[in-house]
């Protein structure tokens, strides 16, 4: 009896469909991730992971700047990740709360997001991001300049932190709040301008924060849904710049026999800005053949500005012909910005295998801003400025496609887009006019189609050429063609390959500007895990990219025609191998290894290559040994000075809780 | 990094063997008795004819079965305002007595291998009317037939949702597909996505958006580059134009660039020298923005070749008409 009761279970079993094959990528993919969440397979109340180490650096050898504009890892005891799900079996304050953190401790790069929900009741998730902006490069900066070389860097950390709390999900009204912050604090040099004669390299001190506020309710029903939010933001910034002692400026030039130094300076910006915004969302499906969406959005940012600074020194202004030993500017102004934006489309289905989509979009904006600047030099001499500004922007969009599913495989889209809008901004100096106006219209047609002409295989050709009757700027997008191929091939369960291949050709020929612009970028890859991954996982990409640019323009000082010429010939390759070594005990390590590469010539030749290997060592069922070494080294040939290369090793202990 | 192929969620079913046929229809008469049975036993209601029922479907599918029990789809086995309960399968899937009989995969409907359109027809009859989906016609993906299922993974993931979650997964997502975009972070001034600081979702909403460009938006209907780069938005008394008339992509190039500065040329002067070559008059009909100011400054000088040293408002200034500070 119990033969055949096997043999009747069995045979379902070999009836299904084969397990997908090509599972492995999402749990590569969770693997590479190094503390994703896990889905616990058992109902433990806490499960998690724990990854502590420590990174070590060689050098940086070449320019430690260049390093940390770059790459900006640091030595030291690290947190590398962890994160953790509790279930609360009782389901009194969360069903499930999960929390992660990543890169703590003096990481440029440090994250934290905490999640929680109870069922019907409410979803709660916060992010943190804590994220390094260093940049000092010497080619940047004014060689001519005293401590120029900084010019321009900066060291600052910018802090962003959501928090969102949604309200009775899954049923049919859902109420939400919200609130984002996002802050710059830290260090730079910027520039104090004397006139245009001379600059001083000064120390500057970077402040500003935003912060977002915002409430809705969502309406979703079956055949309608609809979400109307209001926000609010305010912003601040606080820079200020300094300097102490005497600073020499860049043109030790003497003018009028008076040798120029900045003696002191103090510079303060007090920026307040205030916002408030509504957004209102719909999507309606009256009918199984037509679908209607729109989006009405609206803010009014404004800003009032105070700023003054106070400079001693000897200085001379040699468009006012004026020597003076120092000098006091205040400057106040307002800047209001209504800005709205529209859209509405629809989706229309009148036949089983077309398509008819719609769409029309609006964004439109006028700023107007009041300006008051008021200069005091010592001994005695006032200039006072007042500047109404004014900047209007009208951009309207209204595109039509039609998708024609021509057989269960291929699938045919057209459509045109019309592109028009008008803007007015302050004029050149040289302008006769305050103002100067600009119009843009562009026509764009528009053709695309997806093919599978094997299960396995799909490819997806786009394309968009247009010819506009005017644009806004030179190197604006005029008469262009844009191409974008894609295919994706599954040749084995285990192998999968994808090609992309986009072209851009725009061309303006106006008489004084023959822009040419042309972009080539071509890229395969592959993935490929034999065994179901078990043994071996392969991801491979390779990827070529050209860009050629020729315009032609204004040299200055003398206005002579000129020829700017761009070249980029990229090479770009990435590689990652993942072989699970001989096992032990029932556990079994990992070698990885790969890296990426990058080589271009042009107008800027640029190496930069970032190998790696990783060695994870199982040490029971819930501790596991990591060792990584990594390599950068970025090299660029007209900027010798600014390369640098250094190894980074890591060892960390990872734990599952 | 490892990548997601675009058709990691797409099964491959072989056609059943013949040898089977005999077996597998007295295997599907098995189910239907288990699941006849089950329902009885459960007191559940009568399922509406053609229908089998999830527990039905459970009897194979063990291992799916187990892992929905997780999923945010569950909600449609227990709610009964979704018309699905005890359904949940079937309500992608179709009705699945057939194929509960026959056991046979050509007698139930698999999204994954349908045309895009139909798969997406189906997810959408449930999630057309949300928020996410109020820029769908606009989006790319749509318009290029990328299915749903081709980034959310339907019974997977568990009870984090149907996509990836973290940075360094969602752009192992993206980059199955947009390898040419990847490839261009592997550049040493981009943003720092490899790193997993940031993911292609913080500057793209893949379901569409109110901005060309999937942009994801910032203040409801600014350029979503001020999600962090709050400094920069202004309004500014003193406005830079094409800021506002090309957005941020005018001057700089985000996924990766030969410049420090991520710019689209590998200097500053031909950025700002490209544009602002335009004497006043006669200016080009067609691309009349841009005219030079009457400065004589000497670019053959190092000095003068980095614009931004002393234009170093570029973006906008609060003080200052000519953008010095």
């Amino acid at each position: 009896m119990r033969l055949p009761a096997a043999v009747l279970i069995a045979i379902p079993l070999f009836a299904q469909e084969p397990a997908a094959p090509p599972a492995q990528p999402a749990a590569e993919a969770a693997a590479s991730t190094p503390a994703e969440s896990p889905a616990p397979s058992t109902e433990q109340w806490f499960t998690g992971n724990l990854e502590l180490g420590y990174r070590w650096l060689t050098g940086p050898a070449g320019s430690f700047p260049t390093y940390r504009s770059v790459v900006d890892l640091g030595e030291g005891p690290k947190l590398f990740g962890v994160d953790f799900t509790i279930l609360d079996p009782k389901k009194r304050w969360f069903d499930r709360l999960n929390a992660n953190g990543y890169g703590w401790g003096d990481e440029p790069y440090t994250t934290a997001h905490v999640d929680a929900s109870k069922s019907r009741i409410y979803d709660f998730r916060f992010d943190y991001r804590n994220i390094a902006y260093f940049n000092e490069l010497p080619s940047y900066g004014n060689p001519f300049a005293p401590a120029g070389l900084s010019e321009q860097a900066f060291d600052l950390r910018r802090r962003m932190m959501n928090a969102s709390l949604d309200l009775l999900p899954g049923g049919h009204i859902i109420p939400y709040l919200a609130f984002d912050r996002n802050a710059g604090f830290g260090n730079g040099v910027d520039t104090w301008l004397i006139d245009a004669g001379n600059e001083y390299a000064v120390p500057s001190l970077l402040r500003d924060s935003t912060m977002n506020y915002r409430g809705g309710v969502r309406f979703e029903y079956n055949h309608f849904h609809v979400t109307l939010e209001q926000g609010g933001t305010t912003f601040k910034d606080d820079d200020q710049a300094y300097q102490g002692v005497p600073l020499a400026g860049d043109n030790p030039t003497p003018i009028f026999g008076q040798t120029q130094m900045l003696t002191s300076l103090a510079e303060a910006y007090a920026i307040r800005g205030t916002s408030i915004y509504e957004r209102a969302l719909l999507t309606a499906t009256p009918f199984s053949w037509l679908t209607l969406s729109g989006q009405f959005l609206y803010s009014e940012p404004k800003t009032d500005v105070h700023y003054i600074d106070a400079a001693t020194g000897n200085f001379v202004s040699i468009t006012s012909l004026l020597a003076y030993t120092g000098v006091s500017d205040l400057a106040t102004g307002s800047a209001k910005q209504p800005h709205v934006t529209g859209s509405a489309g629809f989706e229309l289905r009148p036949l089983r295998h077309l398509r008819i989509v719609e769409s029309w979009m609006t964004d439109r904006y006028h700023d107007a801003s009041f300006g008051l600047f008021e200069a005091l030099f010592l001994p005695a001499s006032t200039e006072q400025t007042a500047l109404p500004e004014e900047q209007i922007v009208n951009y309207n969009q209204e595109q039509i496609d039609a998708i024609y599913d021509l057989t269960s495989r291929i699938t045919l889209r057209g459509g045109f887009r019309y592109v028009w809008g008008d803007a007015t901004v302050t004029g050149g100096v040289l302008n006769s006019n305050p103002f100067a106006t600009g119009q843009l219209r562009r026509n764009v047609g528009l053709a695309g189609a997806t093919l599978r002409p094997l299960q396995k295989l799909r490819i997806t050709l786009d394309y968009e050429g247009a010819s506009s009757d005017d644009i806004y700027f030179r190197n604006s997008l005029n008469d262009y063609h844009k191409m974008h191929a894609r295919a994706q091939y599954q040749a084995l369960a285990s192998l999968s390959l994808t090609a992309n291949f986009s072209v851009l050709d725009n061309q303006n020929p106006a008489a004084g500007i023959n822009y040419d612009f042309l972009a080539r970028n071509n890229s395969v890859s592959l993935y490929w895990t034999p065994n179901n991954n078990k043994r071996i996982s392969v991801t491979a990409e390779y990827n070529r990219s050209t860009i050629r640019s020729d315009i032609n323009y204004l040299d200055l000082p003398a206005f002579s025609p000129a020829l700017s010429s761009y070249r980029d010939n990229a090479h770009s390759a990435s590689s990652q191998i993942d072989v699970a070594l001989p096992g032990y005990a029932g556990l079994t390590p990992k070698l990885t290894a790969g890296g990426s590469l990058f080589v271009s010539s042009g107008s800027r030749p640029t190496q930069f290559y970032q190998p790696m290997a990783r060695l994870a060592l199982p040490i029971s069922k819930r501790a596991t040994l990591n060792a990584e070494w990594f390599w950068y080294g970025m090299g660029e040939q007209f900027y010798l000075y600014e390369g640098f290369r250094t190894h980074a090793f890591i060892t960390s202990l990872r734990l599952s809780l | 990094m490892s990548r997601l192929h675009p058709t990691a969620n797409v099964r491959h079913a072989k056609p059943p063997a013949r040898r089977l046929r005999v077996a597998r229809a007295a295997a599907g008469a098995l189910l239907l008795v288990a699941a006849a049975s089950a329902q009885e036993t459960a007191g559940a209601p009568a399922l509406p004819a053609g229908y089998a029922g999830s527990q039905a479907c459970q009897v194979c599918h063990e291992d799916i079965f187990k892992a929905f029990q997780k999923n945010p789809h569950q909600l449609v086995e227990t709610d009964r305002k979704r018309g699905w309960e005890n359904r949940a399968c079937e309500s992608c899937h179709g009705p699945g007595a057939k194929h509960a009989e026959s056991v046979s995969a050509a007698d139930i409907r698999q999204p994954a291998k349908l045309a895009a359109a139909e798969a997406d027809r189906i997810c959408l009859t449930c999630h057309q009317n949300q928020p996410t989906h109020a820029g769908r016609i606009d989006s790319s993906h749509a318009k290029n037939q990328v299915s749903c299922v081709a980034c959310h993974a339907i019974h997977k993931n568990g009870p984090n949702g149907l996509v990836p979650h973290g940075a360094a997964a969602v752009n192992a997502q993206c980059a199955g597909c947009h390898t040419d975009v990847w490839s261009s972070f592997n550049r040493p001034y981009k943003h720092r996505l490899p790193e997993g600081a940031m993911s292609c979702v913080d500057c793209h909403n893949p379901h569409g958006s109110a901005l060309p460009g999937m942009f994801q938006t910032a203040r409801a209907n600014e350029p979503g580059c001020f999600n962090c780069h709050g400094d920069k938005a202004g309004p500014f008394v003193f406005e830079h134009a094409p800021v506002r008339l090309e957005g941020c992509t005018a001057c700089h190039e985000p996924h990766g660039s030969a410049n420090p500065r991520m710019l689209t040329r590998h200097e500053v002067r031909f950025v700002c020298l490209e544009c602002h070559a335009n004497i006043p008059a006669p200016a080009p009909a067609n691309a009349s923005l841009g005219s030079i100011p009457p400065a004589f400054h000497d670019l053959r000088s190092p000095r003068f070749q980095n614009c931004t040293i002393c234009h170093q408002k570029v973006h906008g200034s609060w003080v200052d008409r000519e953008l010095l500070k």
